[in-house]
């Protein structure tokens, strides 16, 4: 797999998205030995982190919990 | 065996309790209001309840009322001056947001050396709301494609290239405060210096 491929493709590798498993074996090869592209992909990879942690990282507030419970006890 | 409302009730809030978390977040990033936010959790789970019959046990709860989520805020709270201009795909594919090695600056070190999770979560409540959405679903709360695509009752295709626009206007903004930020600093530092002498 050339450049071009691995970076088109890099999304679905790291979302374990619609690639086959020849397909990942591939991107991993590249991935070992190009630099750039291992660079982009540590980028996205470390981006993806964050967006995830940050995004989850709210508390549900204690006068929802009551909201709710009070909802439900008049079901 | 048929349950008591009792049971259904307790049914319920078993399936639910692991969920809200995340039907709260959720709808925090899509009204950008935590009052909204509230009000959009309790009726979400309002129609959850009423609609719980009609759910099929051993399912996908998760996705079933990530659904009614969607649904309810689309219907209930997007209103019209919240919609945007998409951005086009042409206008975005001549951007690259990664800087090329040749600079010298690992893109890395210059991106999260500076970003905070308010960062974060203004570049991802600044996307336009189809963007945003599956970005949440898919890269915030973990749902694959199929399931994002079942939530939001749109082909797989349009997941896979509202999230791929979407993460390319994260990485815009994400990119634009970093270096603001990198700008400012290096003029307080400058200006400092400059008040030494």
């Amino acid at each position: 797999m050339d450049c071009k491929e691995v970076l088109e493709k890099l999304y679905l590798y790291l979302d374990h998205e619609i690639l086959t498993e020849r397909e990942r074996q591939q991107i991993e090869e590249h991935l070992k030995w190009c630099f750039k592209c291992c660079q982009m992909y540590e980028l996205e990879k470390n981006l993806e982190n964050l967006i995830r942690i940050n995004g989850r990282n709210d508390e549900v507030p204690p006068s929802l919990f009551f909201r709710i419970e009070n909802v439900i006890a008049r079901f | 065996m048929v349950k008591t409302k009792e049971e259904q009730k307790e049914y319920f809030q078993e399936l639910l309790n692991p969920e809200l978390g995340a039907l709260f977040r959720t709808a925090l990033r899509m009204t950008r209001n935590r009052e909204d936010a509230e009000d959009l959790v309790q009726e979400t789970i309002t129609k959850a309840f009423a609609a719980f019959d009609r759910f099929e046990e051993g399912t996908n709860f998760r996705a079933w009322i990530f659904r009614i989520l969607t649904n309810t805020f689309i219907n209930n709270y997007y209103r019209v001056r919240d919609r945007q201009k998409l951005p086009s795909l042409d206008e975005m594919e001549e951007e690259s947001f990664f800087q090329p090695i040749a600079e010298g600056i690992s893109p890395e070190e210059a991106l999260l050396n500076t970003l905070t999770k308010d960062d974060i979560l203004k570049a991802i409540e600044d996307l336009p709301v189809e963007f945003r959405t599956v970005v949440v679903l898919v890269l915030v709360e973990g749902f694959s494609y199929k399931e994002a695509a079942e939530i939001l009752d749109i082909p797989i295709g349009t997941v896979m290239s509202r999230l791929w626009r979407g993460r390319r206007l994260l990485q815009k903004s994400l990119w634009e405060y970093s270096t603001r930020k990198n700008d400012s600093e290096r003029k307080n530092q400058e200006g400092w210096t400059a008040k030494k002498s």
